[in-house]
């Protein structure tokens, strides 16, 4: 059989790109290292306001059982070792699939902030624990403390504590090349004044209005040091975490008192005894396939650092080789499931070789992707929207430098 | 914070790679060739966005650049798959 298109990672963008093209009659075949369909939906589970529980699971399920009605070939348990243009498609079994399209549509990566002791067993990433947790049913730990403070973490925390873990607390992580403002109370306070509409605690969102109202030092400043309680958590955004200690795992944890600049008091330490660290540093795009493929990239810390240079409709420069989700830049599930549809009709407007009939398809498509980001509840990076302008930009240039020559 | 391993499949140290840096290795590639990080199982999926922060700058914003220090299989493999007759 010949593919018409091969998408690479089975995560909402690749599954609703997968919907989308197959509906236009396109042979599609989807390849995903992990078992399951669903990406990182499959550990999503929090309350939207005023729209009610987001069951990434269940939308995985939805999504995975329409593609498959539509005749999608999935191919799981496969690792993309690389793509060559144009293209074939590389798996970790002696297999090559070729197409004249290929989707990437491989998410995103956890960064990771080290601190010491950070490789003893117990320690790991947030969304590691998500997994353990929401996916495979296993706690991660009795008593965990969380290092590192941004949406992600808030939400696996409530998460976790669903799950029946206690979680002590969320501090900060110490001052390093590597934590950069995520270990500035200062930061903390601005970013959540922008999430305060999501704050379920009274306390918090008075935190938030406080960092509105007043300058975010100052408010930093009048922050307790004993933190304010979310959900009985309590937040210490003037507390962090410089060692973690233990023989064969982790045991405890030292805390160290922080400045409003966050810079750490060292006579001012204490220890908390946990059997499990959840470190959240944060998501950078996963474009390891992009960078062999040969494609030109930019880097835009508004968009989550280095990624492909693309099109407002989701092509690179390279013929036949699309992106869409997280690998454009780190937003939540829905901009991703928009992103794939949209990417599914750029890629069928190539196939048909009529870009002109697909155009208000597109055109239509783009302005939903615009709309689902505006509407999002969850945003993981607030100038995102100055990212995309920029991507734009960078792309439009680069047109222009090329048909110059 | 110096002996913390930054490099985990290959056990590579903080204070290994600042030297490396002092001494004049300006890129990931570089940095790879002379300690090893990066080398290992994950193929740096963990520490090249963390030994990128210690280089002398960042790539440079707003601007369009081939990317460096990526090579195929970028996921660990079995020879056998590698060379297929
Ligand atoms: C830990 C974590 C938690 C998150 N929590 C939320 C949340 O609560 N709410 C929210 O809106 N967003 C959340 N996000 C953001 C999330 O990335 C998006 O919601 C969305 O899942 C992105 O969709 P995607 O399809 O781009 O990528 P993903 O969902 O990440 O899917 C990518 C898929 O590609 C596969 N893949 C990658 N490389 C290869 C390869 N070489 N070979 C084969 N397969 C490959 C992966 O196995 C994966 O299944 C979270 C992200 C992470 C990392």
């Amino acid at each position: 059989m010949q593919n018409d298109l091969i998408i690479i990672g089975a995560g909402p963008a690749g599954l609703s790109a997968a919907i989308q093209a197959a509906s236009y009659g396109a042979k599609v075949t989807v390849v995903d290292e992990t078992p399951y369909p669903g990406g990182k939906l499959l550990g999503q589970l929090y309350e939207e306001p005023k729209k009610g529980m987001w069951i990434g699971g269940e939308i995985a399920k939805k999504l995975y059982s329409q593609a498959v009605d539509l005749g999608v070939t999935f191919l799981f348990e496969r690792e993309v070792w690389s793509i060559f243009p144009t293209w074939k498609v590389s798996l970790n079994n002696h297999q090559d699939l070729r197409a004249p399209n290929v989707l990437l549509a491989t998410g995103a990566a956890e960064r990771p902030i080290p601190i010491p002791g950070w490789t003893i067993p117990g320690v790991m990433a947030v969304g590691a624990a998500q997994v353990l947790c929401n996916l495979q049913r296993v706690r991660p730990g009795k008593r965990v403390l969380i290092v590192g403070v941004d949406i992600l973490s808030l939400t696996i925390a409530r998460e976790l504590q669903w799950a029946g873990v206690d979680v002590v607390g969320m501090v900060l992580p110490p001052p390093s090349p590597f934590s950069g403002q995520k270990a500035d109370p200062r930061f903390h306070l601005a970013a959540l004044s922008n999430m305060s509409h999501l704050a379920p605690s009274p306390i918090l969102r008075m935190a938030g209005n406080l960092a509105k109202a007043v300058p975010v030092n100052q408010a930093a400043r009048f922050y307790p040091r004993k933190g304010v309680k979310i959900w009985d958590i309590p937040l210490m955004l003037r507390k962090a975490a410089i060692e973690i200690q233990g023989r064969d795992e982790v045991e405890r944890v030292i805390l160290a008192d922080v400045t409003v600049e966050g810079e750490i008091l060292n006579h001012q330490t204490q220890s908390i005894e946990v059997d499990c660290v959840c470190i959240s540093g944060g998501l950078y795009p996963l474009a390891e396939l992009a960078a062999l493929a040969g494609c030109p990239f930019v880097n835009l810390p508004e968009l989550g650092g280095q990624i492909p240079l693309h099109s407002a409709q989701l092509e690179t420069l390279l013929p036949g080789l699309y992106v869409a989700g997280n690998i454009t830049g780190i937003e939540g599930a829905k901009v991703a499931m928009a992103q794939g549809e949209l990417a599914a009709l750029s890629i069928i407007g190539r196939l048909q070789n009529n870009l002109e009939k697909m155009a208000p398809l597109i055109e239509e498509a783009m302005q939903k992707v615009k709309r689902v980001r505006e509407e999002a509840s969850i945003s993981f990076h607030p100038e995102i929207v100055l990212g995309r302008r920029k991507m734009q930009a960078l792309w439009e240039e680069t047109l222009t430098s090329q048909s110059a020559q | 914070m110096d002996e913390m391993i930054i490099c985990r499949c290959e056990e590579i140290p903080l204070k290994t790679i600042r030297k490396t840096v002092q001494e004049g290795a300006c890129t990931i590639r570089e940095v790879k060739l002379q300690t090893r990080a990066g080398m290992g199982i994950c193929q740096g999926r963990t520490c090249r966005p963390l030994v990128e922060k210690l280089l002398p700058s960042e790539k440079e914003q707003a601007a369009v650049y081939q990317i460096s220090g990526y090579r195929l299989p970028v996921r660990p493999l079995l020879l056998q798959d590698f060379f297929k007759e």
